[in-house]
């Protein structure tokens, strides 16, 4: 059993080495000279006593290595010294030691940079208490297609009321809010998320100062509220505790600020939100139908301790029916469900993820087949050394173990390299990632990181170590110690470790260039999609009237349109508009429809909703295919009209025309129903994302229709972010306190929409360009040392009367049959495993013909150049200087 | 007197401790003293004395230090510890049951 003193003694031999050495002398010279004293004592003489008792004593040396050994610290020791020995090896052949720390630390830094978004993002902990007891709650109703969906205020409430299994239950709005700061220097807009009163509270998230909303805060109260983010109490407040309880102006209300929030939920709900703002719903919406009708929550639910998921959803479910049941016109088909809340916030890029970090690791192991390969003939080459030592008395496991510390101190360097580069690239993705992919705004390395990236540092070390390890030791020495023994008759058994290296490097790089291909004609795919609008030279700046100033629906439509004339004055512009929507962002808001003259049964359904102003269409260069755009006789006194877009007039009015019939946005209209009379159709716009097909669509004026909102489109020949000063202006100039959310180009917009398939597309290149490198040069590598080995051989043949062409077949032909083998090998790989990158392609088959035949040239043609070089390279060799080489 | 017979490693350990039982004793010593005791049968291979009092001692069953032998030169004495007692006994006992068992088979077989 290790005792303190064992220990102890350990750890003097560790340290105090050359103490111990002398403490062991000692004693044994003592223990000499008494049994010299005893030999005398028996009537030897001097000189055979002290020769006795040496031989009594058994060989000095060997007691000395044996008592060492006994210290319990000679494994230590020994890889001391096999590490010195290790370095200054590798620092006789640095090109060597370069060329594999390099490749080492491309592989491994590509591992450290996607496994540290992967571990910030996936792996890292919701910042909740116990997150695990969380849920999300979302709706479904399989006649509209809705699946996950947001819920409707009413519902969640009764879930929240009947389901015993919940602790609580809160919700936030669905969509980013906003509020105007007026009153602190210039009015700025905040970002702001609507949450029910309790949700903090259910979430489990304390405040760093004063406190949450409470649960009566989900209703109105009489007195505003409003939490603060950590990032905006620092920034604008200077962390001054004292804000809380102060007063301040949003959208012209005074608002008190009861609480500061820590910033670990900074990015919750949504990424950048700078206040969040309590429901205050007016208690009699509670039994309001609308209540129940409009969906845009999304609900979060806390299970009480010791329920399990599935009684809480059977009760869920038990609720549902009764909703269904007690409210049949908007619950009728409603149904609801639950998801880890986990999964539902990350799921949307955990498989993006995860397909880089298994790029990532196919490159790893390219990599290590090229630093192993290296490894073997260096091996090769220090046969006569190994062999020296194998004959002077070390033990083949002593050998090996040498070689494989060997290995982990090229692993170590190469993996502190790597660490490096790894970290760089964390930084490179941050810029490069489409905004919101990766919800973190930092991505470090933490604990788990480094152990990651330390644990296949190891591995690697073994992977690629082991066989030349191996390999290194059964040489037997009596051969290897001739004189005249080739160096280069590296044997049977080397060459065929190589050419496994090869053929696994060959199926890897492969795989690799065969998914970034897919990815890549995806993105090409996309970019040739038609949006529906033309983006060139159009800004969009997005305003939102407050309630205070502008309480009625005139004071609102009024300013729009002086917005909308004046914008057209602004120099440089050519037209001006106004819309409630931008495409490529997502829906407005939806709703079902009947068309005046359908029977009971026909109902059109989950249709969407934006709002324009007239010229809208010109501005964003949208053609009316029938009937006319709106006009400004189209007011709100005026008949109520419609425009419907090309997709909803194919799929409802199939070979009639729908000009002149009325529409109202009610599945059954009663008689508070508006009825509007369609009076064009438009074409189609994508409206949520390029690679999604265009919704079905009302369009409606905005005089008629219009809220608080309206991005102002500015059309220009030139720049359209040069606007952006003068837009500023003419904005202030119409009211100074009011604060712009947004102003992007339209062209930003259309890039956004490729932004994921872009990022997954320059980093599964660059990963499947450095491997396809990587191969290549390994091949060349594995190529070169058969051919040199070859040498001699092609001398002959050459002397002989042989063409240099058909000698340099030989070889060639070795090269070929092993990247075939690769080949075959990898499509096998590929076809099995690209249907795992379907979600990710647009419009490509996951097993796309193009791509499985370029790719496979594409390596086929590399590697045999790689293959014939070095052929051509020995057979230029003058015959006679061949035949002469060794 | 028959031929020295090799000892095995565990076997050495076992008589260090037992000769240690009664007094501290430096090396040379213990071997003496086994050589006495055992009536001149085992002739310790004393190369391979030291390297067992250092597992002994980093085990924790003796324990050494450094005093003025009888003639007053400086020698490393070895003492049994309390856990080297305990493991005395154990020994022992596995020791006999492991002679008594051999004493079986030569009877029986």
């Amino acid at each position: 059993m290790p005792t303190l003193n064992g220990l102890l003694l350990r750890l003097k031999a560790l340290f105090r080495k050359s103490q111990a050495e002398q403490e062991m002398n000692e004693e044994m010279q003592h223990h000499l000279a008494l049994e010299t004293a005893h030999n005398r004592e028996l009537g030897m003489t001097t000189t055979d006593a002290a020769r006795k008792a040496r031989l009594d004593f058994g060989g000095l040396e060997a007691a000395r290595e044996a008592e060492r050994d006994a210290r319990g610290v000679r494994w230590l020791e020994d890889f001391v010294a096999d590490v010195r020995y290790a370095l200054r090896s590798l620092r006789r052949s640095p090109v060597l030691a370069g060329a594999a720390i390099l490749t080492l630390a491309l592989g491994i830094g590509a591992n450290t940079a996607i496994f540290s978004a992967v571990s910030a993002v996936i792996l890292r902990p919701l910042p909740f208490h116990e997150p695990d007891r969380l849920y999300i709650l979302w709706e479904q109703n399989p006649e509209k297609g809705w699946y996950k969906n947001i819920a409707a205020p009413a519902n969640m409430l009764d879930w929240k009321e009947q389901v015993a299994a919940f602790q609580d239950v809160g919700a936030w709005a669905d969509w980013r809010s906003s509020a105007t700061l007026t009153g602190e220097g210039r009015p700025v807009v905040l970002n702001s998320a609507l949450v029910t009163g309790n949700l903090f509270s259910a979430l489990g998230v304390r405040p760093t100062v004063g406190r949450a909303f409470t649960p009566e805060e989900t209703w109105e109260t009489g007195t505003p509220v409003v939490v603060l983010s950590d990032r905006i109490w620092r920034n604008r407040f200077k962390a001054d505790p004292a804000v809380v309880g102060r007063t301040l102006r949003l959208d012209g209300a005074a608002v008190q600020v009861v609480g500061v929030m820590p910033s670990s939920v900074g990015a919750f709900p949504y990424e950048g939100v700078d206040i969040w703002q309590p429901m205050a719903w007016k208690p009699d919406r509670r039994s309001q139908v609308s209540f129940r009708r409009a969906h845009w929550l999304r609900v979060a639910a806390r299970l009480k301790p010791g329920v399990t998921p599935e009684e809480a959803d059977a009760q869920l479910q038990a609720t549902v029916h009764r909703l269904q049941q007690d409210y049949p016109a908007t619950n009728r088909v409603m149904g609801a469900g639950m998801t880890p809340l986990h999964e539902f916030l990350v799921g949307d890029t955990r498989q993006p993820l995860l397909v880089l970090l298994g790029a990532v690791a196919v490159l790893l192991l390219i990599a290590c087949g090229n630093v192993g390969n290296l490894l073997l003939v260096r091996a090769a080459g220090m046969e006569r050394e190994v062999a020296l030592r194998l004959a002077l008395g070390a033990g083949r496991g002593r050998v090996v173990r040498q070689a494989l510390t060997e290995s982990l101190v090229l692993s170590l360097l190469g993996g502190v390299a790597g660490l490096a580069i790894g970290w760089w690239g964390t930084r490179i993705l941050i810029l490069l990632q489409p905004a919101n992919m990766l919800p973190v705004h930092d991505i470090s390395l933490s604990w788990m990181v480094l152990a990651y990236i330390f644990a296949i540092t190891l591995t690697c070390a073994f992977l690629f170590g082991a066989a030349p390890a191996v390999w290194g030791a059964r040489r037997a020495p009596a051969e290897a110690l001739k004189e005249g023994g080739k160096s280069g008759s590296s044997g049977h058994r080397a060459r065929r470790w190589s050419d496994v290296l090869v053929v696994g490097e060959v199926a890897l790089a492969l795989l690799l260039t065969v998914g970034a291909c897919l990815v890549l004609r995806s993105f090409w795919r996309l970019t040739a999609v038609d949006p529906g609008f033309e983006p060139k030279g159009v800004l969009s700046v997005l305003l939102v009237l407050p309630d205070a100033r502008y309480d009625s629906p005139q004071k609102v439509q009024a300013f729009f349109t002086e917005l909308v004339r004046r914008g057209r004055e602004l120099p440089g512009v050519t037209m001006t508009a106004g819309t409630t929507s931008l495409p490529l962002t997502g829906l407005r808001w939806t709703s079902d429809f009947k068309v005046d003259g359908w029977g009971p049964e026909q109902v059109g359904f989950e249709v969407g909703h934006h709002e324009v102003t007239p010229d809208y269409f010109r501005t964003m260069g949208v053609p009316v295919l029938r009937g006319r755009a709106f006009t400004p006789a189209d007011r709100d006194s005026a008949p109520q009209v419609v425009l419907i877009n090309q997709s909803l007039a194919a799929r409802y009015f199939p070979g009639e025309d729908p000009i002149g019939r009325r529409v109202a946005f009610d599945k059954v209209p009663d008689s508070n129903s508006v009825w509007r009379t369609i009076v064009g159709v438009v074409q189609d716009e994508r409206q949520v994302a390029l690679s999604l097909e265009p919704r079905n669509e009302f369009i409606a004026p905005v005089a008629q229709d219009g809220g608080r909102g309206l991005y102002l489109l500015l059309k220009t020949s030139g720049d359209p972010a040069s606007l952006g000063p003068t837009a500023r202006d003419l904005i202030a100039g119409m009211d100074p306190e009011l604060g712009i959310l947004s102003m992007t180009t339209m062209d930003e917009i259309r890039d956004r929409s490729l932004a994921r398939q872009r990022f997954m597309l320059t980093l599964l290149g660059a990963f499947s360009l450095v491997g396809m490198v990587l191969a290549v040069v390994g091949v060349y590598g594995v190529m070169a040392q058969l051919a040199r080995g070859r040498v001699r051989e092609m001398g002959i043949r050459i002397a002989l009367g042989a063409q240099a062409a058909e000698v340099q077949w030989l070889v060639v032909r070795h090269g070929l049959r092993l990247v075939a083998m690769g080949l075959g090998i990898g499509l096998s790989a590929a076809l099995l495993l690209s249907r795992s990158i379907t979600a990710l392609l647009f419009q490509i088959q996951p097993l796309d013909p193009i791509t499985f035949v370029s790719v496979p040239v594409l390596l086929v043609l590399s590697a045999m150049a790689a293959c014939w070089l070095p052929a051509l390279r020995a057979s230029r060799a003058s015959p006679a200087l061949a035949l002469r080489t060794d | 007197m028959a031929a020295p017979s090799d000892l095995l490693q565990g076997t050495l350990d076992l008589l260090i401790l037992r000769t240690l039982k009664p007094e501290p004793m430096h090396g040379w010593g213990i071997s003496q003293r086994i050589q006495q005791t055992s009536r001149g049968v085992l002739d310790v291979n004393q190369g391979s004395l030291y390297p067992a009092l250092r597992r002994l001692e980093v085990k924790g069953w003796v324990a050494g230090e450094w005093r003025a032998s009888e003639s007053n030169r400086r020698a490393r004495y070895y003492r049994l510890t309390v856990q080297g007692r305990r493991a005395l006994g154990a020994e022992t006992e596995s020791w006999r049951r492991y002679v008594e068992a051999v004493a079986w088979i030569l009877e029986t077989v």
